[in-house]
């Protein structure tokens, strides 16, 4: 019985294995091509090494990191926002049932699966005419509509699981409202507000159309660096942009890595 | 789900209120004027009147409907191809890391480490890899499988979309997985156990206890995954080909050509594939709304 | 006698060329003359929109315009990079359907041309007609059609030229002698049957015109010449040819690339292809040809270029002002100081600038001292570049634009699609 257990132990490794592997793989391929200059069929390894990638972009004309600045500028907002305004609705919708529900759910989830250029020309023109275009305020109310969804849905499903009582017994004691929110229902669903908040800072962080449209041009954030390196073709600075676009979100991955193993995640799944 | 809760209508008003608003206003205005583009409205070019042509056009005028046809299918196929792998495969490996008892945290974050990476960037990693100059074809001329780019199959910018597929399993599978893990870790071990033995084996343990636990979320993760890669376009833009080509890579070439006209098809393609996608979402809010007054 | 009179002529024609040139000089719409504008510009920002793909362009634009519009105009500089012009096009585009106010438009001036030209233009959106009103206009051969008409439609002094390009082949020197090459589309049928699977084009349609301007000159050559098909859309023509041309793609599907059934979507695509070995020829448009690629490590240093005898397609790109543009002071002096010939003669060279060609008629450059430069950099291309006699020789105009229209549309319904 233990020989099988380790048998298959070993096995469940070596798959574990593997999959990473194939998971990682094209991130590899990604660190290689930052550093890697003339790699051509059929070099398995480069064979000329390079750091010009990396002068280009950190160097002080370079724009990447004034792009980086607003990225982390509207990611910074936009989170905080979604998470203000998403916890209610998805508290609205995880305990309770009422008429035209499912209406409400629908409307709320449809941002996240109507395809964005459908929805950005026109957002663009009415921001244009509201005076909310080519600054990054407008860029932060904008991207709201492709986070919220999924912030709302995170809280829905927390919320579902979520009892009462706690609150309850803390009003019967004399609480005042505010008070049973601060000292109560947040550190309960403090793994949702953590999980959620990362969402939402993911989604805003990889916007590419909205910010274009509008920011018109004048709000760069990196992944309008990424898409206009993407059209040049040079794999080397598209490695390089893409690792300093992807590093930064993959350090909050890390950090609230813990958090995401919780049932907190469960609630994506609770439309 | 505490239904049975009071609470007033005003309050619940309150709390729905801001996100309601939000995305009525913004998301519901940007949608709309989608909506009267695609039916003819461009003032810009003097077009003001209102009628179905583009949507007929799309659908049956010769210059269109092959190309609007096709991608149909095409992009049906893709979505359905990467939701249905990308499912499977998350359930596999979410019970192969809920099994490891040691350093499941690892293996988990190892899980999840491609989530922060964006689509354009995973369709560009995929090149890199995939392609019959890529490093995996490297890796087998190296090792003698292959002399030259044309003996490594066809994997990326190929005609079935395989290598759209592959991308979208790459990077959605482990957004299914995630949730589909959190959920298995709500799972009561001692009812495992005891099913365990009963004398159940390994695939009756998963189809009456597992799979019946983790269905809800599965299928709606699914879903989600399901709409989403029906209406982007960016990895098929990156890993497609001219034809067949997805929907959403029509809509955006429709919407830059030089004649603006062409505009109004964009917008008529766009609400065609939003109807798509909200016909499979609401489909779904709509059944489980029945089966749940059944059950 | 007759020889005074002709003495005469000369003189008087001379005198008047000069005297015309520095006259016909007006002030562009809205300013009281070149004076005014640079008294105007001083102090404003100039929002440039255009191509961020090329680290060559944008270093090129951030290391030579950038501190000259500074120290010599006032003028401060801010290069937006977008991914492909029809982002700057649609930005101005939606400014006009949320009837932004004039002169508060985010963009000033657009790299532009083709297409993109004409639908700003269609919809009346431009600024101008200023291009004949900047003082290094003169520098500009605005008689030639090449400049005077952009992707077959007139330019009407709504934009000015950058720099020009022209179509022609990259080949691996280490793969293939030159002389092997094929120079000619009949030569180029024999290569690709003697070598399948190594030869593949450029899809003609969206972010594919190279593809497309392949496939017309291979209507060129079967037709046997170009000058039937300049001037207006001949249907007739088109359609007598085009069946030919269809056959001929398709003949050579079987003994293509991927056997014809899918093409690279573009310059890059199919750069890549040729640098991984996967296929044996590219496509470029640049002066330079391989140098520039080779320079960024894209191109392995045995890559060079070289045009067929006849029918290589050659235009120009030009530089375009918003009507709603907020600094269009700013943006007229951007875009005379592009044609200054100093900076004309860096940005062909491959080590410093983006080997497009001039914008120019180095002919109609006076002062000598850039002549020299100029003439010197036409000779430092880098060996990564074809003959400029070569393609000199082979020079052709572009066409109507209702050709390209059809070419790409017929190309996807008999050749892709059968």
């Amino acid at each position: 019985m233990a020989a099988r257990h380790r048998s298959t132990a070993w096995l469940r490794t070596l798959t574990l294995v593997f999959i990473s592997m194939v998971l990682v793989a094209p991130l590899i391929a990604f660190l290689l091509n930052a550093f890697a200059r003339s790699w051509f069929y059929p070099h398995l390894i480069p064979q000329q090494w390079t750091l010009e990638a990396w002068a280009r972009i950190l160097s002080p004309q370079s724009d990447v990191l004034q792009a980086m600045g607003n990225s982390l500028l509207i990611a910074g907002v936009v989170t905080p926002t979604a998470l203000l305004v998403g916890l209610p609705a998805g508290r609205a919708l995880g305990l309770y049932t009422f008429r035209g529900k499912r209406l409400v759910e629908f409307l709320l989830l449809l941002p996240a699966i109507v395809p964005p250029l459908a929805v950005s020309m026109g957002l663009a023109v009415n921001f244009l005419r509201w005076g909310l275009a080519g600054n990054w305020v407008g860029v932060s109310i904008a991207h709201l509509v492709p986070v919220l969804p999924y912030t709302i849905l995170i809280f829905s499903g927390i919320f579902n699981q979520y009892s009462l009582e706690h609150e309850q017994q803390a009003r019967a004691l004399g609480a005042k409202s505010w008070a049973v929110i601060w000292y109560v229902t947040l550190p309960l669903i403090k793994p949702g507000i953590v999980v959620a908040g990362l969402f939402a800072f993911l989604i805003s962080w990889s916007q590419y159309l909205l910010t274009l449209l509008i920011g018109s041009g004048r709000v760069i954030t990196l992944p309008i660096l990424l898409f206009s390196s993407a059209a040049g073709g040079n794999n080397l600075t598209i490695a390089a942009q893409a690792i300093l676009f992807t590093a930064p979100a993959l350090l909050l991955l890390l950090v609230t890595n813990r958090l995401l193993s919780t049932d907190a995640v469960s609630g994506l799944g609770r439309l | 789900m505490s239904s049975a809760d009071r609470v007033s209508s005003r309050q619940l008003v309150l709390l729905l209120a801001p996100a309601l608003v939000l995305v009525l206003l913004l998301f519901g205005g940007g949608f709309a004027y989608s909506v009267l583009q695609s039916l003819g409205w461009q003032p810009l070019i003097g077009r003001t009147t209102l009628s179905l042509d583009a949507y007929h056009n799309l659908l049956f005028a010769p210059a269109y409907q092959e190309v609007f046809w096709s991608g149909l299918i095409f992009s049906l196929w893709v979505s359905t191809a990467s939701t249905l792998l990308s499912a499977v495969l998350a359930v596999l490996i979410a019970l192969l890391i809920h099994q490891a008892v040691q350093r499941s945290q690892l293996w988990s974050f190892l899980f999840q480490f491609n989530l922060p990476v964006p689509h354009l960037v995973a369709a560009i990693g995929m090149l890199f890899l995939l392609s019959q100059s890529g490093l995996v074809s490297r890796g087998t001329a190296a090792l003698g499988l292959t002399t030259t780019p044309a003996d490594f199959p066809v994997l990326v910018r190929d005609t079935s979309g395989i290598g759209i597929i592959i991308a979208y399993v790459w990077k959605e599978m482990p957004f299914i997985g995630v949730i589909v893990f959190g959920v298995l870790k709500s799972l009561n071990a001692s009812v495992v156990q005891a099913a365990r033995n009963l004398g159940a084996n390994g695939w009756q343990r998963f189809r009456y206890i597992i799979l019946p636990l983790i269905a809800p979320s599965l299928l709606s993760s699914s879903l989600i995954v399901f709409a989403f890669t029906f209406g982007a376009y960016e990895i098929p833009a990156l890993l497609g080909v001219r034809y067949p080509r997805a929907l959403p890579v029509t809509a955006l070439f429709l919407f830059n050509d030089a004649d603006l006209n062409s505009r109004t098809e964009a917008m008529a393609l766009s609400v065609l594939i939003t109807l798509v996608t909200s016909m499979v979402i609401g489909g779904y809010l709509w059944l489980r709304g029945i089966a749940q007054r059944l059950g | 006698m007759r020889f005074k009179v002709w003495l005469m002529v000369i003189v008087i024609s001379l005198f008047t060329r000069v005297a015309f040139a520095q006259e016909s000089l007006e002030a562009p719409p809205g300013f009281a003359s070149w004076d005014d504008v640079l008294s105007q510009a001083n102090g404003q920002t100039v929002n440039w929109y255009l191509y961020g793909g090329s680290d060559a362009i944008n270093g090129f634009v951030d290391t030579f315009y950038a501190p000259l519009l500074a120290e010599e105009y006032g003028i401060t500089l801010n290069r937006v990079p977008v991914a492909d012009t029809v982002d700057a096009v649609n930005q101005v585009l939606s400014e006009a359907e949320a009837g932004v106010a004039e002169n508060s438009g985010a963009v000033d001036l657009i790299w532009i041309n083709g297409e993109n030209f004409f639908t700003l233009q269609q919809a009346n959106l431009l600024y101008g007609p200023w291009a004949k009103t900047i003082p290094n206009s003169v520098l500009v051969d605005w008689d030639n059609p090449a400049i005077n008409l952009d992707f077959g439609r007139p330019v009407d002094g709504y934009e000015s030229p950058w720099s020009s390009a022209q179509f022609h082949f990259i080949y691996d020197s280490a793969r293939i002698a030159e002389a092997n090459l094929p120079r000619s589309f009949a030569e180029l049928t024999a290569w690709i049957q003697a070598n399948p699977g190594r030869f593949t084009y450029i899809a003609p349609g969206p972010g594919g015109y190279m593809g497309t301007r392949f496939v017309k000159q291979i209507f060129f050559e079967l037709s046997g010449g170009q000058d039937q098909w300049l001037g207006d859309f001949n249907p007739t023509l088109y359609n007598g040819w085009a069946p030919q041309v269809w056959a001929l793609l398709n003949d050579w599907s079987a003994d293509l690339w991927r056997q014809g059934a899918t093409y690279p979507a573009n310059e890059n695509e199919m750069r890549d292809l040729f640098a991984n070995s996967e296929v044996d020829f590219a496509f470029t448009q640049e002066i330079s040809g391989a140098s520039v690629y080779i320079n960024d490590g894209r191109l392995p240093e045995t890559a060079r270029a070289f045009a067929f005898t006849e029918n290589m397609i050659g235009d120009f790109n030009y530089v375009a002002i918003p009507a709603n543009a907020a600094h269009k002071a700013a943006a007229l002096v951007l875009a005379n100081l592009i044609l200054q010939p100093n900076l004309q003669a860096a940005q062909v060279l491959p080590e410093n600038g983006f080997g497009l060609g001039f914008g120019i008629d180095v002919s109609r450059v006076t002062e000598t001292s850039d002549r020299l430069v100029l003439e010197e950099s036409a000779a430092n291309l880098g060996a990564g570049a074809a003959d400029p006699a070569e393609l000199a020789a082979a020079l052709v105009s572009d066409l109507a634009a209702e050709y390209q229209t059809r070419v790409e549309a017929d190309w996807e319904a008999y050749v892709l699609r059968r």
